[in-house]
């Protein structure tokens, strides 16, 4: 197997392609009870129109097809569930779809083996039916009608809908209660087929494993597939300009809560980790924690706490996201605009941004405590098409001038969107 | 064994957990003090108030100048409620010295900074500065009045508010606005001062600490040296402290009674305790979801009792495989959500579920079907293996976070029952099919909350 290694935070990767096209990435813990592994398939809610490789059938599907298929293939033909089965062993599995990648996981302290075949067994092994999929749609009806009420979730989705017109990442995940109304099994079979391709998966591992023990473990519970050709996933073309730039609603909070989004042009995939680092940097900057504007908005009561900033970043989409409670989102839009214009004028302060890079450093080494966050961690950048080391190791490259250039960018005063939710 | 506790002195104790497992070491102080109606409010604004500056350290911005120089180390503060006791918490994480770019004496700057938060605030004339207790009453006027935000945490609130009314348990955390206009800098430092002189205090230090006289750091430290010794003046909670009484009494004197430390209530036997008529309570909000919350009392205060409640809990709605979640959600398609906890330190049980509204008596008919397996034994032994399965696994994972395991071992300190993590697997695995049946004799529904639109 491959080898990369941090010498910073002294951890290894074992990564290993296998003939079929499956990635394998094992990251040894040594001394750790817990293990976490992770099987994800690229393929998220914004995949939603493609053409099959083996037919080169042009295919369009409803909304929420991918989460659905995550919710269903659990269920096994001899009528158990695999969710139960792996509980049962008191192995905590669970699974989730995003926007670009769709994933299965557990979790363990003992048990692993079995819960390792029960994994590789049961996503390997779809079983749709009319009555197992007309069944499900109650229960995610439930679902969905829970994110109906969640504030935040309404903001976020709010904010992508001000950034983009035609973008599928403004789809929501699980889709609506009339998209799922016209999900069946045929749709599933023909995503199944296409996505869930070794080609177009990745399975990482993180705990106290001997590398090439588990990757043998692994091989040889693997079915036969024959090879398949790229999946051509077609997306609307790019937008340069926002949608719209504002928009609010009213829900039953007791604060209003904004989200102030700046949409980004595409960024080559081999700058993405450092333009990450490089915002996240500007971001704390802006309104962190030891920002003067953070502190003024404090103490005029204007923010409870630090706002939650976000950088997302693919090919399909990229853009800024900060949130927070605030009794005047007007006000702290203001501040943060003002502050941007200075930095922007003025450049950036050489003593906090030496404190701030100290700060992120910190940040990602501590990614490194729990084998479940860097076996996620390892998945999600791999499907971005990112190495998940170089945001240590990259991060000394990362200079003032380089972000002083990222925030004279990014930070445009056109590329500017908000969103609100008001209280009724 | 690589958990220590040592006495500081009298009411204050150290607590030191040496592992190798993270990159952090992680740093805690815990206040402890009994609930009582009228020190809530206090309590929660004070934790907010010491986060905004201390003596060596006068103000937010450079707290935060100073932590991220740290290379990021995090402070954290906040309010708990664990069994009728307050909790102040004050949490500090930081880089362990092995992974720092160029060596620094982390471990002293950070106990360094968290007793400092805690015990060295920032003060004018003998006060708070009115600036900050200004600034925090607002904010937790916010905090407080933002409890209808989430709702299924709100209706879990407010149905322990409604189960356990004029007690201590029933009370917010956060506190109450009504009480917010009263308080001044002064009376606020004066309850302070009184705090952290009669409390108990407990300090956690998890990480890579060998050979780093963690005990001595804290004994030289000028605030250490200032506290006084004390009886710490707090509430043991247990299964064998938390009998149910059989009728509401006055409100007002349970309230004075349960708060005094030296007299406890008198546990009383099962045979005496009579089903009560189940208390529903119904609440509306523009909601799409309902959210369906039953407090059920355990009737049950025999020692040890605790490990076969958390089977009986599992089995009933602990994971996917549970009772609740098979017939409520799987089988019946009734909800999104539905599960249960059990709350050790007042042997309570709380069902929670997300339900279509107008599934209200179907999903209430389901859940008290299954109160009714459980009493008649119906459920299979595999039922009774695969929850063991579950809450061992929840068990092997306490030592792997840090906050998990020092949350592990206050829990201990407090209810004053000390069982290794490995005991605590043994006795789990011990419970019996007939001691839960047993159990489940003496679970009754205290009180059903349901918030619909």
């Amino acid at each position: 197997m491959k080898v990369i290694e941090s010498l910073k935070i002294k951890e290894k990767a074992y990564v290993e392609e296998l003939e079929n096209g499956l990635k394998i990435i094992i990251i040894p813990k040594k001394n750790t009870k817990k293990k976490y592994i992770i099987w994800g398939t690229h393929f998220g809610s914004i995949d939603n129109h493609f053409i099959m490789p083996k037919t080169g059938e042009e295919v369009y599907i409803p909304d929420g097809v991918a989460h659905f298929l995550e919710h269903k293939m659990f269920e096994q033909p001899n009528g158990t569930n695999s969710l139960d089965t792996l509980m049962a062993l008191g192995i905590d599995a669970n699974a989730y779809t995003t926007n670009d990648h769709t994933a299965y996981l557990f979790e363990c302290t003992s048990h692993f083996d079995e819960g390792l075949k029960e994994l590789l067994d049961y996503v390997q092994h779809p079983y749709f039916t009319d009555e197992n999929v007309e069944k499900e749609k109650g229960i995610i009806g439930q679902e969905i009608r829970m994110y109906d009420d969640d504030p935040g979730w309404q903001l976020y989705m709010n904010a992508l809908d001000c950034m983009y017109k035609e973008n599928p990442i403004k789809i929501d995940i699980a889709g609506t209660v009339e998209s799922i109304s016209k999900i069946n099994p045929d749709v599933l079979y023909k995503c199944y087929n296409t996505f869930y391709h070794p080609s177009n998966m990745v399975l990482v591992a993180c705990g106290d494993f001997e590398p090439q023990e588990l990757l043998e473990k692994i091989k040889s519970q693997l079915l036969p597939k024959e090879n398949q050709g790229e999946i051509k996933r077609i997306y609307p073309p790019k937008e340069e300009k926002i949608n719209k730039e504002y928009k609010s609603v009213k829900m039953e909070v007791s604060t209003p809560i904004f989200m102030m989004g700046y949409k980004d042009t595409q960024t080559e995939k081999t700058e993405r980790v450092k333009k990450h680092i490089a915002v996240e940097i500007i971001l704390n900057m802006i309104i962190g924690k030891s920002s003067k504007l953070y502190e003024k908005c404090y103490k005029e009561g204007l923010l409870l706490a630090q706002p939650d900033f976000d950088y997302e970043s693919n090919e399909q989409y990229s853009h800024v996201l900060i949130s927070a409670n605030s009794k005047d989102s007007k006000k702290v839009e203001e501040g943060i605009l003002q502050e941007i214009e200075k930095m922007q004028k003025d450049g950036l302060d050489a003593e906090r941004f030496e404190q701030i890079r100290r700060k992120i450093y910190g940040d990602y080494v501590i990614e490194y405590n729990s084998v479940g966050d860097i076996a996620r961690m390892f998945l999600a950048d791999t499907m971005k098409g990112v190495q998940s080391f170089d945001y240590i190791e990259q991060f000394e490259t990362v200079t003032k001038e380089y972000a002083e250039n990222i925030l004279k960018d990014l930070f445009k005063k056109e590329n500017k969107v908000m969103s609100v939710v008001e209280p009724n | 064994m690589n958990y220590e506790k040592q006495e500081i002195k009298q009411g204050i104790t150290l607590h030191q957990i040496q592992t190798e497992n993270y990159k952090t070491n992680l740093y805690a102080i815990f206040i402890a003090t009994p609930l009582k109606r009228e020190n809530v409010t206090l309590d929660a604004l004070i934790s907010a108030v010491l986060r905004r500056g201390t003596k060596n350290l006068p103000s937010q911005e450079q707290i935060s100048k100073k932590l991220e120089m740290m290379y990021g180390a995090s402070f954290n503060c906040g309010i708990e409620k664990t069994g009728d006791n307050h909790i102040l918490k004050f949490y500090l994480e930081a880089l362990s010295e092995e992974f720092l770019p160029k060596p620094e004496e982390l471990i002293k700057e950070s106990l360094g900074i968290l007793l400092d938060l805690s015990f060295n605030p920032y003060t004018e004339n003998g006060a708070f500065k009115a600036e900050y207790v200004e600034g925090e009453k607002q904010n937790l006027k916010q905090i407080i009045e933002a409890k209808i935000d989430q709702k299924d945490r709100y209706a879990y609130d407010r149905c322990t508010e409604e189960m356990f009314k004029g007690k201590p348990y029933g009370l917010y955390k956060y506190g109450y606005v009504e009480d917010l206009e009263s308080i001044t800098p002064e009376s606020l430092y004066k309850y302070y001062q009184e705090l952290i002189a009669t409390a108990k205090i407990d300090i956690f230090c998890s990480g890579r600490l060998k050979d780093k006289n963690v005990k001595e750091i804290i004994e030289q430290n000028e605030n250490m040296k200032n506290l006084k010794e004390r009886k710490p003046n707090y509430i043991i909670n247990n299964e064998t402290t938390e009998a149910k009484e059989v009728t509401k009494a006055n409100e007002q004197d349970k309230t004075q009674k349960s708060m005094d430390t030296n007299e406890k209530i008198e546990g009383k036997e099962n045979n005496e305790i009579k089903a009560k008529n189940e208390n529903v309570v119904t609440e509306s909000m523009q909601i799409a979801q309902g959210k369906l919350v039953i407090g059920l009392d355990v009737n049950e205060t025999k020692e040890n009792s605790r490990f076969i409640a958390s089977v009986y809990n599992a089995i009933l709605g602990g994971g996917a495989n549970s009772k609740l979640f098979q017939n409520v959600r799987e089988k019946n398609s009734l909800a999104y959500t539905a599960n249960s906890g059990y709350i050790r330190v007042k042997n309570v049980i709380f069902i929670r579920c997300g339900i279509e509204i107008d599934n209200y008596e179907k999903a209430l008919d389901t859940i008290k079907e299954q109160l009714e397996d459980m009493k008649n034994g119906n459920f299979t032994d595999e039922d009774i293996k695969s929850s063991k399965e579950l809450i061992l696994a929840s068990i092997e994972a306490i030592t792997e976070e840090q906050d998990t395991e020092i949350t592990y071992y206050y829990g201990q300190e407090l209810a004053d029952r000390f069982v290794t993590v490995e005991e605590y697997a043994e006795k789990i695995k011990d419970v019996k099919r007939e001691q839960i049946i047993d159990f489940a004799k003496n679970v009754t529904i205290n009180t059903i909350y349901f918030l619909r639109d």
